[in-house]
């Protein structure tokens, strides 16, 4: 069914009560993205504009910036709606069920209508308290999900009016349980799921009240619009920071078997909202973690990546596979061994991503590459060997630098050896001439000169394997063609000191009075 | 869960060799910002009608990710640059005062003009010479003056609080070519004997004074500062093969050589 924000299209066709032009003089009047546009946007709640039940015909669809005017008019008319609902609900009279709801549903439109709801107004005229009466128990659906889809919207705004719904959180915690209605659920998983997504304290407060387990239910069915909004409303649960909650999900019963099955057999948009969940129970939980390695997790993630070309489910695949693999030295170690099948998948679908046009993705997977190239001699051939090295020493050159610096580590870490105790590591010599006589030093000798400390950092310990591990003393004199003295020379007069001494070290050891004196 | 592991490797020579690690962010570091963004924008896109400017806008937030405002990092400098792209920039159109006798290059005019009076000065020498105090606090704003490099160097040390491993003068490194270029420059001016010689030869003996004046302050400077290679000998370093067989005569001291 057809609902705003998580699905990607829609099944009821959006009526806009003015048309074309009115929407262009809309947008014209906000030119710009405002600041409380972009963190509206940015921020983890999200607003109900269209429910999955609702068969609400007259439902319209305004996406744009409400002007001034048209503002204050809401307001007014969201006072009022409260006035209305106050006395629907101590109404005691003939038909007072069918006034309360039609007291809830203007309510109801009044907070869908906009992008920016008249929440304010609303909690001011004491909204709230009364569509906590409205979630009392007995009451009929219609009125539960009204009532709910109210206090959704309320709580996908700004920290305060959040927090303003703390009232009615056991409440909305007990209408998940197995006998409500799917929808009435949804609709209450919906509103938590904006809470939890509010911060920390919040996402305390409704563990503490038993959240996690309902929701956790919620998602074990097959299919349907409610598994997909429970799960992500538990992927904003347990995003921590606090790693308790996502242990706590991981051992509910059922739920690493429906993770799986999810994985398997979903369609992309349930996929996407389980991965989520997935991405946080593997970042922050070691329990969940070594039981997602030890199932088939990682297959099934490989093959999402291989077949899917939807940026919104590849991205917290990836990210999933990279913690599982950063997270847990089982992985690499036992699981994805040199040589196994399984091992070739998951650089295969890391080249994928490489090649991908999207920024994130490119990172991401560098990012995985160099885990996989931390890890023992044979997984630096794989990777040396594979379609991997050219597409990187490409994007090494001509990718944003978010991208080259872990493009940097994936090739750095291909050209060290595992190190065992405190020694200077050993250089893997025919990774670093391959590389560097395939032109890899420039980009390095790049990060050098950029302002970011890590970067330079790690540029200058590029050139340290250079500088030493070339050989027939090659390495400085490559590293002067590329102007990387000049490039150490600007530490002299940089504020990190660290860097400062790094820099001076390899200049005096590699660049001293006897340097070029014999030719 | 662990986060950021470090364990790079310092041995006695000071330098942290590069040590493959895994790496674990978590899952709100900075490190994800980017994707996270990416994940609601994806999300709300569809609820909403952006146009082609607001989607651009939206992308460079994704792309921004997480702050990617820098300041400069040489010191005294402290600018604040929208972005890393921007540093490259500002760092070539600011810090790259270069000294039109010897090439090398300062961050700013003022250490420029410093270096030249002190390098290539003959008359700063004789003033020097005469005892006069001419070299000058290299903090803008300072302006005291000492005898000598090193009462200089101390000040900086004690009153600006600058690490005693840091060098003014310091040996600049030419390339190949320009290193032949002055080298036969060199032989050509100690073979007709002009005065010109004077100052590369007063480089070189400034350079070996505070060379071996260097020697006993970085015996007092605490560990972290001394990294391996702080040669003293480094003042000879433009000094042509006649001059520095006659000066590997006199017995400086040497560093280990490694």
């Amino acid at each position: 069914m057809a609902e705003g924000g998580l699905t990607s299209h829609r099944r009821d066709p959006i009526k806009s009560s003015v048309g074309n032009v009115a929407a262009h003089r809309r947008r014209q009047n906000a030119v710009e993205v405002g600041k409380e546009r972009r963190e509206s946007l940015v921020r983890a709640k999200r607003l109900c504009r269209v429910s999955s039940s609702c068969d609400d015909s007259d439902v319209c669809i305004e996406n744009d910036m409400i002007i001034d005017e048209e503002q204050s008019i809401l307001e007014a008319q969201t006072s009022s709606a409260v006035e209305e609902l106050k006395s629907a609900v101590s109404f005691q009279g003939k038909g007072a069920m069918q006034k309360l709801v039609g007291a809830l549903r203007e309510m109801r439109r009044l907070l869908s209508k906009s992008e920016f709801p008249p929440v304010e107004a609303a909690i001011k005229a004491g909204a709230i308290p009364l569509l906590v009466q409205c979630l009392s128990f007995g009451s009929p659906d219609e009125q539960l999900l009204e009532a709910a889809w109210c206090l959704t919207n309320i709580a996908a705004g700004k920290p305060e009016e959040t927090k303003a719904l703390l009232p009615a959180l056991p409440l909305l915690i007990a209408h998940l349980g197995e006998k409500s209605s799917s929808p009435v659920a949804e609709q209450c998983a919906w509103a938590l799921g904006n809470v939890a997504g509010e911060g920390e304290e919040l996402r305390s407060v409704l563990l503490c009240q038993g959240a996690l387990p309902p929701l956790a239910r919620m998602m074990l069915p097959n299919k349907g619009s409610t598994v997909r909004t429970a799960a992500w409303a538990l992927s904003n649960l347990i995003k921590g920071p606090d790693h308790k909650a996502a242990t706590e999900l991981i051992r509910v019963d059922g739920v690493v078997d429906a993770i799986l099955r999810h994985l398997r057999k979903a369609d992309e948009e349930l996929a996407t909202e389980v991965a989520w969940v997935v991405v946080y129970l593997s970042a922050l939980s070691n329990v969940a973690t070594s039981m997602l390695v030890k199932s088939d997790a990682i297959q099934l993630l490989v093959q999402r990546l291989a077949s899917s070309n939807s940026l919104q489910l590849l991205i917290p695949v990836l990210r999933s596979l990279g913690n599982v693999i950063a997270g847990d030295s089982h992985t690499i170690v036992a699981v994805l061994l040199p040589g196994c099948e399984i091992t070739d998948n998951v650089i295969e679908v890391l080249v994928k991503c490489l090649k991908s046009e999207h920024r994130v993705l490119k990172k991401e997977a560098a990012w995985v590459l160099s885990n996989i190239a931390a890890g023992s001699v044979e997984h630096k051939q794989l990777i040396y060997s594979s379609e991997a090295a050219p597409i990187l020493l490409r994007l090494l050159s001509t990718a944003p630098f978010d991208i080259r610096k872990e493009v940097a580590y994936v090739l750095g870490n291909l050209c060290v050896a595992p190190t065992e105790g405190d020694g200077k590591p050993n250089l893997i010599s025919e990774h670093l001439v391959s590389l560097v006589g395939r032109g890899c030093l420039p980009g390095f000798i790049d990060l050098v000169r950029s302002a970011d400390t890590e970067a330079a950092r790690l540029g200058l310990q590029f050139m340290e394997l250079v500088l030493r591990g070339m050989p027939n003393g090659e390495g400085p004199k490559l590293v002067e063609r590329e102007d990387g003295i000049e490039a150490m020379e600007r530490f002299q007069f940089h504020e990190n000191e660290d860097l400062r001494n790094m820099a001076n070290g390899l200049v005096d050891r590699y660049f001293g009075e006897d340097y070029g004196l014999d030719e | 869960m662990a986060m950021l592991v470090d364990t790079d490797t310092k041995t006695e020579l000071g330098f942290p060799y590069w040590k493959p690690i895994r790496r674990l962010f978590g899952p709100e570091s900075p490190f994800f910002s980017s994707g996270n963004i990416e994940r609601e924008l994806l999300a709300k896109q569809v609820a909403l009608d952006l146009s082609e400017e607001e989607k651009h806008t939206l992308q460079n937030l994704v792309d921004e990710g997480g702050s990617r405002e820098v300041f400069c990092p040489i010191v005294g400098c402290g600018a604040h640059l929208i972005s890393l792209e921007h540093f490259e920039d500002h760092y070539n159109g600011r810090h790259t005062a270069s000294c039109s006798v010897c090439s090398r290059v300062y961050p700013t005019s003022l250490l420029l003009s410093i270096h030249v009076s002190e390098a290539h000065d003959s008359f700063f020498k004789a003033k020097v010479a005469r005892g006069y105090a001419m070299y000058e606090c290299l903090v803008e704003g300072c302006g005291l003056k000492f005898k000598n490099y090193k009462g200089r160097q101390q000040h900086l040390v004690d009153k600006h609080k600058f690490p005693s491993s840091f060098e003014f003068f310091k040996k600049a490194h030419l390339s190949k070519k320009a290193r032949q270029k002055q080298q036969r420059k060199q032989s050509i001016h100690i073979s007709e004997e002009t005065s010109s010689k004077m100052d590369i030869e007063g480089e070189t003996i400034d350079g070996l004074v505070s060379a071996v004046s260097k020697l006993s302050t970085s015996d007092a400077s605490p560990p972290s500062s001394i990294s391996f290679g702080r040669r003293n000998t480094r003042g000879l370093a433009f000094v042509p093969r006649a001059v520095q067989r006659e000066k590997k005569a006199d017995s400086v001291p040497t560093g280990a050589k490694q």
